[in-house]
């Protein structure tokens, strides 16, 4: 759970990166480090395995001065996404304010996304929070590769539900959409605690949003 | 409508007196109080030791790791963790289900030193966050002061 602290006119939000194994979780962690303002983020810190598979979490600090007099620190944490870490997963989930919920688009990789989706369900019931409460997106990750699913059809499987959520295309390791889906996510989650309630709670329109055509070299 | 549960100024000096108090019964360098999704909720002492925000995160999942331990040997959690360096050391205890307090501490005290002052300061520290969740506030802030552009830029 987020707080805000006076004193120090600070505000602290936790953002969770999911899904399954490989999806490229970490990638968008490093994509973020890697381009964001130094003076707007600490260290990335990775506890991983010597296979660079995340044992534990990531984790990415990042500051920003998005509310009129207060600075606002978004932490970053992705979960292991190995279906053997689940107590790990439940343990990041802890106190969580928005997820970005990161699939990968390649066809023989759809159960495990649906898997993983319905995983994160299952640890937010555990924690009394809805899937339908919290703030989230998609993320349809991979959108380079070959053998991937349409985004139609991504739509139906992932984004199915009553309250539809914005989705992005995303190529994690280019770094397209990624801070368009962080940017997505950290406005949701911000609105939720206005005094409007007019204001988009959930995005308007669940379309994904198109990976940028790529740039022709003349 | 959403509030975000909010320490005020008072609060926060109540807070510092608590630890303050500790740190200076204890000899140690700095404490924070964080909750265990990682999140400060509180810090006293010398800033520049480390980066408090990833300590945070760190110590809650240093902590919540060693839970399955504890069960192991018929515990709920371990009460208090203590991680030894060569000069510097990390003192962690809990102050309730939802609280934790890092003291990290170096040459000047002893580890018995600030787990006796600890479990005092942790206890008074309790007591302030519990009176906080019966009589304290809420916040909200007005749609108009969230910026319209996005948060982060890629540069």
């Amino acid at each position: 759970m987020s707080i805000i602290n006076y004193a120090s006119r600070e505000i602290q939000f936790k953002i969770v990166y999911y899904g399954p194994a490989l999806c490229g979780k970490t990638t968008n962690l490093g994509y973020i480090h890697k381009r964001i303002n130094p003076e707007n983020r600490g260290d990335l810190v990775s506890l991983a395995t010597a296979a660079d598979r995340t044992l534990f979490f990531d984790f990415l600090p990042l500051n920003a001065v998005v509310i009129k007099g207060f600075v606002t620190k978004f932490q970053l944490y992705t979960v292991p996404g190995q279906v053997i870490y689940n107590a790990t997963r439940q343990l990041v989930l802890r106190s969580v304010d928005g997820v970005i919920f990161v699939a990968d688009s390649q066809w023989e990789k759809m159960e495990e996304n649906v898997e993983s989706f319905k995983n994160l369900e299952d640890n937010l019931a555990k924690q009394n929070i809805s899937i339908d409460e919290i703030p989230y997106v998609l993320q349809y990750n991979k959108r380079d590769l070959e053998n991937i699913a349409s985004v139609n059809y991504l739509e139906y499987v992932l984004n199915n539900r009553k309250k539809r959520v914005q989705s992005f295309e995303v190529v994690s390791s280019t770094g397209q959409n990624v801070f368009a889906s962080l940017n997505a996510v950290s406005q949701i989650l911000l609105h939720k605690f206005s005094k409007q309630s007019d204001v988009p709670k959930t995005a308007p329109t669940p379309v994904a949003i198109p990976v940028e055509p790529p740039v022709l070299k003349v | 409508m959403n509030a975000i549960p909010c320490l005020t100024i008072q609060d926060v000096e109540n807070l510092d007196g608590v630890l303050g108090e500790f740190l200076k019964k204890a000899e140690a360098e700095l404490t924070v109080v964080i909750d265990r999704g990682g999140n400060v909720i509180s810090q006293f002492g010398d800033m520049t030791v480390m980066d408090v925000t990833i300590i945070a995160a760190l110590a809650a999942g240093s902590f919540a790791a060693t839970k399955e331990l504890a069960r192991r040997i018929g515990e709920i959690e371990f009460n208090a963790l203590y991680h030894q360096g060569n000069g510097n050391h990390i003192f962690m205890n809990s102050v309730d289900d939802d609280t934790i307090m890092i003291t990290v501490f170096g040459r000047r005290t002893t580890v018995g030193l600030v787990r006796f002052y600890s479990a005092s300061a942790a206890q008074n520290v309790g007591k302030l966050l519990k009176s906080l969740q019966t009589n304290g506030h809420g916040f909200c802030f007005d749609a108009s002061d969230i910026t319209a552009a996005p948060v982060f830029a890629d540069r």
